[in-house]
């Protein structure tokens, strides 16, 4: 029995290299995948000895593939890793520290302020950082060029949860109903919309990145005291008048598509459909909306909020290494080529994601433009100081996710007050880091 | 039975007429999803959500199709919402038949030889046997298959044939359930008279009983077939390897990419409408056999 | 599952004198093949499970002996509870409806249909697998995009949630499967019918009996066998109900459709519990055994009116 529980003794009997050592490497996103395949190609050709084999997986099954791996040693052995996931697996001894590799070849932090240290822990190091994302509006160019608003208002925003600023505004007047009326006209219907002013992801998660974390931290609210903090303030009055300023936008005045329309085919579905003017979303999806919708779509920087300033949130993948690789070195030579300038430059010219070097993003704005896609409504707000904030890391990671999606998901469906289920929710938060 | 043999005639029309409205609507409730299902397949991505709430694609292509059968470059399919990596289909069938005969063959052979035993032999802990493999059936499978990835990585069969088939091919709980209570109802005039004229025990079983048991079997076999074909878990689990990929688990590229992101819905629901039409036909045809079987073996 | 009791004892071959032992070392030697596979894959990782859900393992280290703690915490847990009871529900609403519509199925096909493709059309559905099937149904049944919302509306009628309404969701899940299995069912019921002797439903038809009067008044008591056996797979499918949650809800919306193989799954593989997981999992088992017991117990198990 005893043979099959330990994990060290299971690691034991994967088999060890070849010849041709094979480094498996796996990642989720499909569209990523040329762009890493071409790497793979570039490595290879400078080291014939090692022979990469990426495999994509969809969300779901990648992540219970790496898990099942842990458990039975078959884990690849270098794998994209996600912020919500890696601390679980490096409490756990799963992955790699890479710091005493990154100290022997002196591999430099090169990558955008933040992005490294997202993935350290009391020094050790769990990943290089190899892409990056924000959050930006998503308009549609055909329903503000009908209501007459010239796109670049919409990078001159201001939002407050009292009366929704020059935002709700905005929203509201690209709110159409079955006759024609405006959301500021006397006689809209809010019962028969058919255009709605924005569509919002409502993210009913504890990280409400795409969805409410733009919001609420213009509105002054923070997660928590920063990295592996162990205790959250979801229980802040800020974060809950934003989500109910966000419920009541779309249950109580008509402006907004409500949750339970985005809930089953998502957000961006309805508005490549048509269904609103506007949405938000991460820079990972900007190709996407390209292809996906028939008319022209545009991209704006999100609404200044009551602090004075416009955020969005940062967040960052890394390249992990499972521990129970048997090809450390052959496999750090391939993570060390995957946060290199080469590979991440490369990943760039594909435009599909902001890799985290500068010249990678330089690239990547370089393709997006040579398809006609002005996209630096996401990349602005890494170039201004305290325009971001970091993706919240902390242990227990989803333990809060499934608190918070039953807390969120009561406000959004109208069957909870913000302020009372956020609160309640945050006393159960805590409670774990007990 | 107190009917009036007067009006008979009229009745029973009134009845069929009855099934047959029901029959069709059935049908119709049957066939609108798989319509719709066929209508995204058709559909291009840039339609696909306006067009939505409409009965037909808006503006049809064959191009998912094509995706699917790998039949356009990496390049068109990732402009086309694909993974721009090649599904490689007609191996997945063939995959996909290997994996689903083996497993049909194999557990309707052993299952049916166990639940003869169970049903007509007599042998020590016949009774505790059988309410084991009965009791197996309730296990949440959660607990079975992390320890059965184990097993097979232990033989050294991930990636194989060998251990994908594996768990299914001596029994299922259920199959072995099923076919003993059909044995039970076989009348036992017949083998007791081959086992006065000297049959064995197996040749009973293999000249008289399984002839005679022919709907049966084929009715399992048929869901056994559609269970198998539609498997995706543990064959995704275990063969990781493309040279092992069956059907669902090649069509997997098409599903969700991103945590926020949107699956190639038109790719999926391509390559699930041809995924569909094999085990289509197949049921058909098994479905004529065992008519013919009962004609033939008297039962009709 | 009392099968000393059920099953009639098998005197075929004792009365031509064979040995005892010849036909108990045939017996088991028929059973040998299965006995392995059940033996390998089934025994085995429950035993095994059984010894997890005594420990508090999170797949990643190695599992330290907790006791009863586990057990103790599964009573003690309000999720847990919830979940069962939703579980409860969902079987309540599947499987009476599921079970009628596979006998009316099976009947018309057995009765009413003689083509095999008109046959297979019937039970489509049941070809398509659990995944794609609520896939498909998040698209028909979307309250935004969706075509079934569309049709509601142009005849103008209220637009519906389905999935994502805290009400409807259970009862759109159910529906969902009752869809895709009531084919299942279906050919279950038809094997059956296939048992049926034709004399018998000529003796009625020259007797002037109607359809109608033929169906409850012979097909169904002759069914009985094998509506134990569909009811007995059934339910205990039905409380296993996994894939159309984790596809069309995820659980959701707050909850409504956190079905118990789900919350069971929620902390093996998300939370990383699997000891807890593994004891709730004992749980549900448990629970099962004594649901069989007790239908066996009411149908009358195995004994077929027929043979």
């Amino acid at each position: 029995m005893k043979k099959f529980v330990t994990i060290s003794s299971i690691l034991a009997l994967t088999s060890s290299a070849h010849a041709a050592t094979t480094v498996d490497y796996w990642l989720w996103d499909s569209s990523q995948l040329p762009a890493y395949q071409q790497c793979a190609r570039d490595f290879q050709k400078l080291n014939p000895d090692i022979s990469i084999k990426i495999t994509q997986k969809g969300w779901d099954d990648y992540w219970t593939g790496i898990t099942t791996g842990f458990v039975a040693g078959t884990a690849p052995d270098v794998f994209t890793n996600h912020l919500s996931k890696y601390p679980e697996f490096a409490l756990n001894g799963q992955i790699v520290d890479i710091a005493p590799y990154i100290k022997k070849d002196g591999v430099k932090d090169i990558y955008l302020e933040g992005l490294y240290t997202l993935w350290g822990r009391d020094g050790k190091q769990y990943g290089l950082p190899k892409d990056w994302d924000t959050v930006a509006i998503i308009y549609n160019k055909d329903m503000l060029k009908k209501a007459g608003i010239d796109p670049k208002a919409l990078s001159n925003l201001k939002w407050n949860p009292k009366d929704g600023g020059t935002f709700e505004k905005l929203v509201a007047q690209l709110t159409l109903d079955q006759n024609g009326n405006n959301g500021l006209s006397k006689g809209f219907d809010k019962s028969k919309v058919k255009q709605y002013g924005l569509i919002n992801p409502w993210d009913p998660n504890p990280y409400g990145q795409t969805g409410w974390s733009w919001l609420a931290v213009s509105n002054g609210f923070k997660f928590n005291d920063g990295l592996y903090a162990t205790k959250y303030y979801y229980d802040d009055p800020k974060l809950a008048e934003t989500i109910q300023w966000l419920t009541d936008l779309a249950l109580k005045k008509g402006y907004l598509l409500p949750y339970k329309d985005t809930k089953g085919l998502g957000a961006n579905a309805n508005f490549v459909a048509g269904k609103g003017a506007m949405t938000t979303d991460g820079s990972w999806m900007i190709k996407w909306y390209i292809e996906n919708a028939k008319f022209d779509v545009g991209f704006a920087l999100l609404p200044v909020g009551p602090s004075g300033k416009r955020v969005s949130m940062f967040n960052g993948l890394a390249d992990s290494i499972w521990s129970g690789s048997k090809k450390k070195d052959e496999v750090w030579k391939w993570v060390k080529y995957l946060g290199s300038e080469a590979c991440e430059s490369a990943v760039g010219k594909f435009g599909v994601v902001f890799p985290a070097t500068k010249k990678g993003v330089s690239n990547a704005l370089a393709a997006h433009k040579k398809n006609g896609a002005d996209v630096s409504a996401f990349t602005k707000l890494t170039q201004t100081k305290g325009s971001t904030f970091l993706f919240p890391i902390t242990d227990n990671a989803s333990q809060i996710n499934s608190i918070m999606t039953t807390a969120l998901e009561n406000v959004y469906l109208g069957k909870a007050n913000a302020a009372e289920a956020l609160k309640e929710a945050n006393e159960k938060v805590n409670k774990l880091f007990k | 039975m107190t009917v009036q043999t007067a009006k008979p005639h009229k009745r029973f029309e009134w009845d069929r007429f009855f099934a047959w409205f029901g029959i069709t609507l059935v049908i119709l409730l049957s066939i609108f999803p798989i319509w719709i299902v066929l209508k995204t397949a058709l559909s291009s991505s840039t339609t696909l959500f306006e067009g939505a709430s409409r009965i037909l694609p808006s503006e049809p292509t064959l191009d998912n199709f094509k995706r699917v059968l790998g039949m356009v470059s990496a390049e068109e399919a990732l402009k086309a919402g694909g993974s721009g990596q090649s599904v490689n289909f007609l191996k997945a069938i063939k995959n996909s038949v290997v994996f689903t005969g083996l497993i049909v063959l194999g557990q309707t052979f052993f299952s049916a030889l166990a639940a003869y035993a169970f049903a007509r032999l007599k042998f020590p802990f016949r009774d505790q046997i059988f309410t084991l493999f009965l009791s197996a059936m309730m296990i949440p499978g959660i607990v079975l298959f992390i320890p059965n990835f184990i097993t097979i990585k232990n033989l050294g069969w991930l990636n194989t044939m060998q251990g994908m088939v594996a768990p299914y091919i001596l029994m299922t709980p259920f199959a072995v359930f099923f076919l003993r209570q059909f044995f039970l109802s076989i009348p036992r005039e017949t083998e007791e008279a081959a086992l006065l004229d000297g049959a064995s025990p197996f040749m009973i079983f293999w000249k008289i009983v399984l002839p005679m048991s022919q709907g049966p079997l084929a009715t399992l076999g048929i869901l056994t077939t559609i269970g198998m074909w539609n498997e995706f878990f543990w064959p995704y689990l275990i063969g990781k390897d493309e040279g092992v990929y069956t059907l669902p688990v090649a069509l997997q590229q098409f599903q969700t990419q991103t945590p926020q992101g949107s699956p190639d819905w038109t790719g999926l629901m391509a390559g699930a409408f041809l995924s569909i039409i094999p085990v289509f036909i197949l049921l058909v045809v098994m479905g004529k056999r065992v008519i013919e079987s009962l004609a033939f073996s008297g039962g009709k | 599952m009392n099968p000393s009791e059920a099953t009639p004892e098998p005197t075929v071959f004792r009365t031509v004198n064979r040995s005892v032992r010849q036909e108990a070392i045939t017996g088991l030697l028929f059973v040998l093949p299965a006995f392995i596979g059940f033996v390998l894959f089934y025994l085995y990782p429950a035993i095994r499970g059984l010894w997890i859900s005594f420990t508090d393992w999170n797949m990643l280290r190695e599992p330290t002996f907790v006791g009863f703690e586990n057990y103790l915490q599964v009573f003690q847990d309000e999720k847990f509870w919830n979940a069962l009871w939703i579980t409860f529900k969902y079987v309540l609403l599947n499987i009476p409806i599921q079970t009628l519509l596979g006998i009316l199925l099976a009947v018309a096909m057995d009765r009413v249909v003689k083509s095999t493709v008109i046959r297979g059309l019937m039970i489509l559905p049941y070809l398509l697998s659990n995944v794609l099937v609520a896939l498909v149904f998040l698209w028909l049944l979307d309250p935004s995009l969706g075509i079934v919302n569309a049709g509601l509306q142009a005849l103008g009628l209220p637009k519906q949630d389905f999935f994502v309404s805290t009400d409807q969701a259970l009862p759109t899940v159910a529906f969902v499967n009752i869809w895709r299995h009531a084919g299942f069912t279906a050919l279950l019921f038809y094997a059956g019918l296939q048992s049926i002797p034709r004399s018998v439903y000529e003796a009625a038809k020259i007797d002037g009996a109607s359809e109608n009067q033929t169906f409850w008044r012979i097909t169904l008591p002759l069914l009985r066998p094998v509506t134990v056996f569909v009811a007995v797979t059934s339910i205990i499918g039905s409380f296993q109900i996994f894939d159309t949650v984790a596809v069309a809800t995820n659980g959701g919306p707050a909850d409504a459709t956190k079905v118990l193989v789900y919350y069971i799954y929620e902390n093996g593989f998300a939370f990383f519990k699997m000891g807890y997981a593994t004891a709730m999992s004992m749980v549900l088992f448990a629970i099962l055994i004594i649901f069989t017991l007790l239908q066996l117990k009411f149908f009358r198990a195995d004994q077929s009116d027929l043979a």
